[in-house]
């Protein structure tokens, strides 16, 4: 659902192709005729932002027909009832007026996913970059918990993340609410932990989001932004505002390996060293923790990010002394013991991954998390609540004046703000070298337009000009567009409304108007 | 030309986490392969994985730190960058207190940067406020 896994994760999604010929039946739900389809037993087109009318009608035929999993329910669930009185209104009939997908289908769907032997959710921002994405996933979970199919091998929910270490970054604390090892900042005890170790006091409460940060600005309450690694002015939706609030801090830190467009804006800029030139180690995105190494020097007047950090935080008054990378994992695995205690470099050399938790060395890792919904011997007497959600339309739907609806996503070669995708090695066919606007033949002709055409797209928020790709990869009334190139920063167009609890934002929906500028 | 230096490493892109053996002649990468010994991905890469490896010795890497003199970035010392740095901050503490910065970490850097950036912010700093593209 949401995943366009051949462009985004192509190995995995090789993986999820090599194995439909061993019987895997795969459903694509996305509102894009993506590669996967090809190799799908169905595809769900649903309209962009219409998951819960969809997942809520799956909930409802899957316990209208009793295909849930009681035993499971009973044991390991509350809140059934909860869930059970939300989804009545949605019926297939109704859920196909929102989706645009024939009650056949969605019923069909519901009752593979619930009998069948193992069934898998995989998602990416498909899912979670709308104002609703929380919600989106709550209703993921509800799938899940409603048919068992969840804690044990080739069954469960599967995020697909984005980036080489983004679930280890969001492990190691660099969230506002958690400390390293993935525990609340308000565990006392836990943080207690760390503020003996460290001989410092934390803070106990929960710091600001980058969405909340944002806000912030706009209000004079952020005066400095230490920037590492990131590019928010490319990255981040409805870039002028972004960028009026880049300009409006007291100092703005970039440390990057390029002078990316938001190190322009910069008071000072560090230059760090890139993949290749470090050591350390990655979590990818099942919990696999592997080693990254150093192939070549870098440059000697570049630092690693850490010793920047540690040098900087020597000359402000608190030492942190360490001589190189596995200093700094074994205070990790000391500190967050039950999740990394296991994983010294020497056993990682030697196994090459192992998948937290893994809490000592004779500890295998865990390979399937949730495990304890199947193991009675493990089996705690916590259950799961359901977490029943109301569908709500996206925040900018198409009108007269704004008449397409804009998604956005990746394309395969190029790789988010594109900083380091710009350099190919030599001889390396790429199929797409510029940004497009992918548009369904009835719309293009309607336009009277070709792919190659150039077009004016407009939002209520910026327009920018960009060619024509015509393609049914899209239906009509969808356009799409990567934020990979600066020359046509698609984040001028897409809308500052975000998700309320995780602070994510909709840059999967929003509306905006299209003129030929033949 | 001497033989070339073979690295085993993990890619710096997605969240797939491939295995690739990176070979390196004088200090140069001059070819990335699938580690076929890698449970993730068994010898095979994308695209990004295998060939879009110039950018570490892109001319265009930043090797010297910057600073903003009458509205233009211009190279500076180490020391310098650091002693404006550690000066701003701690007057935007001493004036606003911690909760006025902010800090924005990096998914694309290892473990061990990412746990040294929080363990800046909350000692050095002294606020929770960091974040990163989890959301997005």
């Amino acid at each position: 659902m949401g995943s366009n896994t051949t462009e985004a994760h192509p190995i995995i999604a090789n993986r999820m192709k090599k194995a439909v010929k061993s019987g895997l039946k795969i459903i694509v739900i996305d509102p894009r005729r993506i590669d996967m389809v090809k190799s799908s037993h169905r595809h769900l087109q649903i309209n962009v932002g219409s998951d819960i009318a969809l997942m809520n009608a799956m909930i409802h035929v899957i316990i209208e027909e009793e295909l849930y999993n009681p035993a499971f329910i009973d044991q390991f669930t509350v809140d059934f009832d909860t869930l059970k009185e939300q989804v009545k209104m949605y019926t297939p009939e109704f859920a196909s007026e929102i989706t645009g997908v024939a009650p056949q289908d969605i019923i069909e769907t519901a009752r593979e996913y619930a009998t069948a032997d193992k069934a898998m959710i995989a998602y990416t921002l498909g899912i979670t970059e709308h104002h609703c994405g929380v919600n989106n996933v709550f209703d993921i979970a509800n799938l899940a918990l409603l048919t068992g199919h969840i804690g044990k091998e080739g069954s469960g929910i599967m995020p697909l993340r984005g980036q080489n270490n983004v679930q280890g970054a969001g492990d190691m604390g660099c969230l506002p609410n958690m400390m390293p090892g993935a525990v609340s900042i308000t565990n006392d005890k836990y943080r207690e932990r760390f503020e003996e170790a460290w001989n410092v006091k934390i803070n106990p409460i929960a710091g600001d989001t980058q969405t909340r940060a944002f806000e912030k600005m706009e209000m004079g309450g952020v005066k400095a932004l230490y920037c590492i690694g990131e590019n928010p002015l490319m990255a981040d939706v409805h870039m002028t505002h972004t960028r009026k609030l880049l300009e409006g801090l007291d100092l703005l830190i970039v440390q990057d390996i390029f002078l990316t467009e938001t190190a322009k804006l910069a008071d000072v800029v560090l230059p760090a060293r890139s993949w290749g030139e470090v050591e350390g180690t990655y979590t990818n995105t099942d919990r696999r923790i592997q080693r990254v190494r150093k192939a070549v020097d870098a440059h000697p007047n570049t630092k690693d990010d850490w010793v920047i950090l540690c040098e900087l935080s020597e000359l402000m008054g608190y030492q942190m002394n360490y001589n190189n990378s596995e200093e700094i994992w074994e205070e990790l695995r000391e500190l967050a013991w039950e999740m990394y205690g296991g994983m010294p470099y020497s056993r990682l050399d030697k196994e090459y991954s192992l998948h937290y938790p893994c809490p000592d060395e004779s500890h295998p890792g865990t390979f399937i998390l949730h495990e304890r919904y199947h193991n009675h011997e493990i089996a705690s007497g916590k259950q799961s609540p359901f977490v029943p959600v109301t569908y709500t339309e996206p925040v900018e739907l198409p009108d007269e004046e704004y008449p397409f609806t804009l998604t956005t996503g990746r394309r395969y070669e190029s790789y988010n703000t594109h900083t380091q995708t710009k350099f190919y090695a030599s001889g390396v066919k790429i199929k797409q070298k510029e940004e497009t606007v992918d548009m369904h033949p009835e719309d293009a002709e309607k336009l009277g337009v070709e792919t190659g055409d150039v077009v004016e797209v407009s939002s209520r928020r910026g327009s920018l000009q960009v060619n024509v790709k015509v393609t049914e990869q899209v239906s009509p009334g969808l356009v799409f567009m990567s934020f990979h190139f600066s020359e046509v920063p698609t984040n001028v167009l897409t809308i500052n409304e975000f998700d309320p609890i995780s602070g994510t934002a909709e840059f999967k929906a929003c509306a905006v108007k299209i003129q030929s500028l033949k | 030309m001497s033989d070339p230096v073979k690295v085993k490493t993990v890619c710096g892109y997605c969240g797939t986490g491939c295995g690739l053996v990176v070979e390196v002649d004088n200090n140069k990468i001059v070819k990335i392969r699938g580690d076929k010994e890698a449970p993730v991905n068994k010898g095979q890469t994308c695209v990004k994985g295998s060939f879009a490896y110039e950018y570490v010795h892109a001319e265009s890497r930043l090797t010297s730190p910057l600073i903003r003199k009458a509205g233009k970035l211009v190279e500076t010392t180490w020391e310098e960058a650091y002693q404006f740095i550690a000066q701003k901050l701690n007057g935007i503490k001493e004036q606003f207190g911690p909760e006025a910065i902010t800090m924005f970490a990096t998914a694309r850097s290892t473990n061990e940067v990412n746990y040294v950036t929080q363990k800046f912010m909350r000692t050095v700093i002294g606020s929770n406020n960091i974040d990163g593209c989890n959301r997005t």
